[in-house]
């Protein structure tokens, strides 16, 4: 054997996605996996109840409170109930909308849902526990002052999203502003009027589906909600000081679009050249060569109407404007050079790979294609971004970042 | 029922294969016989900085990563007190190159300078990311000295001090190797749609002539029974005070690790936990609080963490904590409490088990602990748990003698 000659390789050609089926009998769009090959199961509910909505962290108060008592139990009657059926539940906020995650075994979904769905929609939202989530909530930012990943995303997110709801960032004094007479029109209008999908993953019976449905009717939105597509960031250089650190966090990015752009393909595979797999230039640069950190990545992702790109990195205090300096010489590069045939060629297959293990499971590919559908793709969608990455050229990836990796048209933050 | 083949190599290398028809990716995880726990004191932190030089390039290749992207697949690793793994997903087709670059990172590694010399930086600033630039990030260093006296677990993964990291030598790197990275201390498991004699062959092929040697015994001092209440204060510029009550708990093979692991849930794993119960939403003293275990394979610790709400004193915590925890090892659970910790571990299982990667990662460790059939049994022991298991292992556990104290105060302005 001769251990220095890699094996051969054979390629992804193609992927296999079985698709949930959409039930079109319901309200709002309601996605439905059933092949399952255990006992697991998991109802996701998508409300229009994101931060965008109400004045400054009124949705994330909401949201917090959703299982805090109801005229009938208080919260740790709630919480017990839920956890004598083994559910797990999860709830995250974006800006535009709040996912409510409810996982269990398929014999105990229905239930679940049903008592999480008797507690928001009877929520009353006691002063006390809105105290105590507020005081909570004051802890949790004081201590996030404290990290200087959070203070540059922070002020990444005003520049990023600049003059929009999507740039808004807390103060602490916003909670005191938080009444409950707002709580409780948030809740009625954005959670009891605001489901806007959802997605079923388990073995259920036609009847079971339908018993789940009849639950949820009664919440359904009326209209879907709709959301900017003129995002801008503002370009230029910004900074947040933090005595005493010992690195440096840096945000660099700026908006750009959906995959429903003619060049988000093709800006994916740029981006994962520079930054998004470990071997990547940004990797090689900062982390293997010079030993600046200890990760740097960059990431493209989608809202409704729009999208953004984004690098971030913590490095070493005394090696930020070195680290700054990296990573434009970096795009830079991307600019003027053509990338090699050998290293397109591993991040095509890379690529490939990497979806083929997004897709492995039906969990999984239920929320790729679930994802799809926001920007009306369906599976098809797949095998032409296998063949696009086949077929991407070095010239097109330049012109790519000519067009949008421009240094003064980023926004750059650090923070330490 | 998570299904299983196990084989073993003359060389002492032990593989399990697992079968997953519905999968197009194929898992090889590597688990090593080494952690933390195996260091010197002189020289802590470096099973982890190993871990990150395995990445470095091997005896006849370059680079590790570049090759298994370039066949589209994956690799991380992670490093505890206890083992040392690395895995790879890969498309199944790609199988052979997974295997190819493990094993000859088992053969032998570059030991280029250049990688070591950077490698010392990243572990730096992991160390500065993860453990000092961070509000309470410096717990773990400080708990452990103080909750262990002779055992290793008394260090940090990460290391006891920067300065170990920093005079790590290339001398060292190599003899480390030469000590744990070998067949005999190793178990691998693959996990695909592939058959059984199909992956016997590959393996014999790749990892059939890597030289066998001795496994390593393993000398750990064993950490003598605690006997006093121990307590240490830290200021530090944080928003909050925080309490971590550390408590000494069995070893991995034991009954009494999985009724500590039980009477972790039950104080404080969930909303509807007794210590979050009493202590926030009754008494509100604290805005969070949790229970849990380290998960250790020698004696472990069972901790209650949290922090303080503004204006309530350390104090009155300890002592309402403390008669809580005395009633709870006085009044038997209901039936009601136990069924619900034990459809919570059902649940979390069953979704656990999901991942390929995370079933090839647990038959390794079960392997370990001594068979990788255990994997299937772990449930049914939970079941078997009575209340007067938990009362009585209660007892022996949640008492002051057994259990070290770290408060970290807000530094006064």
């Amino acid at each position: 054997m001769n251990r220095k000659e890699a094996p051969e390789l054979n390629q992804v050609e193609h992927i296999s996605l079985v698709a949930p089926q959409i039930i079109r009998e319901f309200p709002v769009p309601f996605y439905f996996m059933k092949e399952i090959p255990n006992a697991t199961s998991r109802i996701e509910l998508y409300f229009n109840a994101g931060t965008i909505n109400g004045k400054i962290g009124l949705a994330s108060a909401v949201s917090g409170l959703l299982l805090s008592g109801t005229n009938v139990k208080n919260s740790t009657q709630i919480h017990t109930e839920l956890d004598n059926l083994g559910a797990y539940t999860d709830i995250s906020i974006g800006h535009e909308s709040v996912i409510v995650t409810l996982y269990g075994l398929n014999e105990k979904l229905s239930e679940i849902t049903s008592l999480f769905l008797d507690s928001i929609l009877n929520a009353d939202f006691k002063q006390k526990e809105i105290d105590e989530l507020i005081a909570d909530r004051k802890q949790k930012l004081k201590i996030n002052f404290e990290k200087v990943s959070f203070l540059a995303q922070r002020e990444f997110t005003k520049y990023l999203f600049f003059e929009s709801n999507y740039g808004r960032v807390i103060e602490e004094k916003d909670y005191d502003a938080i009444s409950r007479e707002e709580i409780c029109d948030f809740h009625k209008n954005q959670y009891l009027n605001g489901l806007n999908k959802v997605v079923l993953v388990g073995e259920f019976s036609e009847s079971e589906v339908v018993k789940i449905q009849d639950m949820l009717a009664p919440l359904c939105a009326i209209a879907l909600p709709s959301f900017t597509d003129s995002l801008t960031n503002k370009s230029g250089r910004f900074s947040v000081s933090k005595e005493g650190a010992l690195q440096s966090s840096i945000r660099i990015g700026r908006i750009l679009f959906t995959r429903k752009h003619a060049d988000y393909i093709p800006f994916a595979i740029l981006n994962t050249v520079l930054g998004d797999y470990f071997g990547s230039r940004l990797m090689s640069n900062l982390r293997e060569d010079k030993g600046y950190t200890y990760g740097v990545n960059s990431m493209v992702s989608e809202y409704q109407n729009s999208g953004y790109f984004l690098i971030a990195t913590d490095v070493a205090a005394e090696h930020k404007e070195s680290a700054l300096n990296e990573i434009r010489i970096e795009l830079d590069k991307l600019q003027k050079e053509l990338i090699q045939e050998h290293e397109l060629e591993l991040v095509k297959n890379y690529l490939l790979g990497h979806l083929l293990k997004s897709a492995d499971g039906p969990y999984a590919m239920t929320d790729l294609y679930v994802h799809l559908q926001n920007y009306g793709f369906d599976e098809a969608y797949y095998n032409r971004y296998i063949q696009e990455i086949n077929e991407i050229s070095a010239e097109k990836l330049r012109e790519c970042a000519r067009k949008y990796l421009n240094w003064d048209d980023l926004t750059i933050v650090t923070a330490g | 029922m998570i299904e299983f083949e196990r084989f073993e190599l003359p060389n002492g290398l032990k593989v399990l294969f697992h079968k997953d028809k519905t999968t197009p990716m194929a898992v090889v995880n590597t688990l090593y016989d080494v952690g933390a726990r195996d260091e010197s004191e002189e020289k802590t932190g470096f099973a982890h900085l190993f871990e990150h030089l395995m990445f470095g390039g091997s005896v006849n290749i370059p680079d590790f990563d570049a090759p298994l992207q370039r066949a589209g697949g994956e690799s991380n690793a992670f490093t505890s007190n206890d083992i040392t793994n690395y895995y790879d997903h890969v498309p199944a087709q790609n199988l052979d190159t997974a295997l190819w670059l493990e094993s000859d990172r088992m053969l032998s590694l570059a030991f280029t300078e250049k990688s070591l010399e950077v490698q010392r930086q990243v572990v730096i600033e992991e160390f500065k990311q993860r453990y000092l630039n961070q509000p309470y990030g410096d717990v773990w260093l400080n708990l452990r000295p103080l909750a262990y006296k002779k055992h290793p677990y008394k260090w940090a993964t990460i290391g006891k001090d920067i300065s170990h990291i920093e005079d790590a030598t290339m001398d060292d790197v190599r003899s480390f190797f030469q000590k744990y990275y070998h067949p005999n201390n190793a178990i691998l498991c693959v996990a695909g749609n592939f058959e059984l004699n199909f992956i016997q062959d590959k393996i014999s092929h790749w990892y059939g002539d890597i030289p066998t040697k001795l496994k390593p015994a393993r000398i750990v001092p064993s950490e003598p029974e605690q006997t006093e209440f121990r307590e240490l204060t830290l200021e530090r510029n944080v928003p909050a005070d925080a309490f971590y009550y550390a408590f000494k708990m069995s070893h991995r093979k034991s009954f009494e690790y999985y009724i500590t692991d039980l009477i972790s849930d039950a104080l404080g794993r969930e909303k509807s936990s007794r210590l979050y119960n009493k202590l926030k939403k009754e008494l509100n003293l604290v805005s969070e609080i949790n229970a849990y275990i380290t998960g250790s394979l020698d004696e472990g610790l069972l901790m209650i963490s949290g922090k303080m709400n503004d204006g309530i004193g350390l104090e009155k915590l300890d002592k309402e904590l403390w008669s809580e925890l005395a009633a709870f090892v006085s009044e038997p659970l209901s039936e009601t409490e136990l069924n619900k910790l034990n459809i919570k571990i059902r649940t979390a299982r069953e979704f656990q088990d999901q991942g390929l990667l995370n079933r090839a990662m647990n038959l390794c460790q079960y392997e370990l602990l001594g068979d990788a059939a255990a994997i299937n049994e772990d449930l049914n022991v939970y079941q078997s748990i009575t209340s007067e298991h938990i009362c009585e292992v209660g007892r022996q556990v949640l008492k002051k003698e057994n259990c070290s104290l770290l408060k970290i105060k807000r530094k006064e302005a």
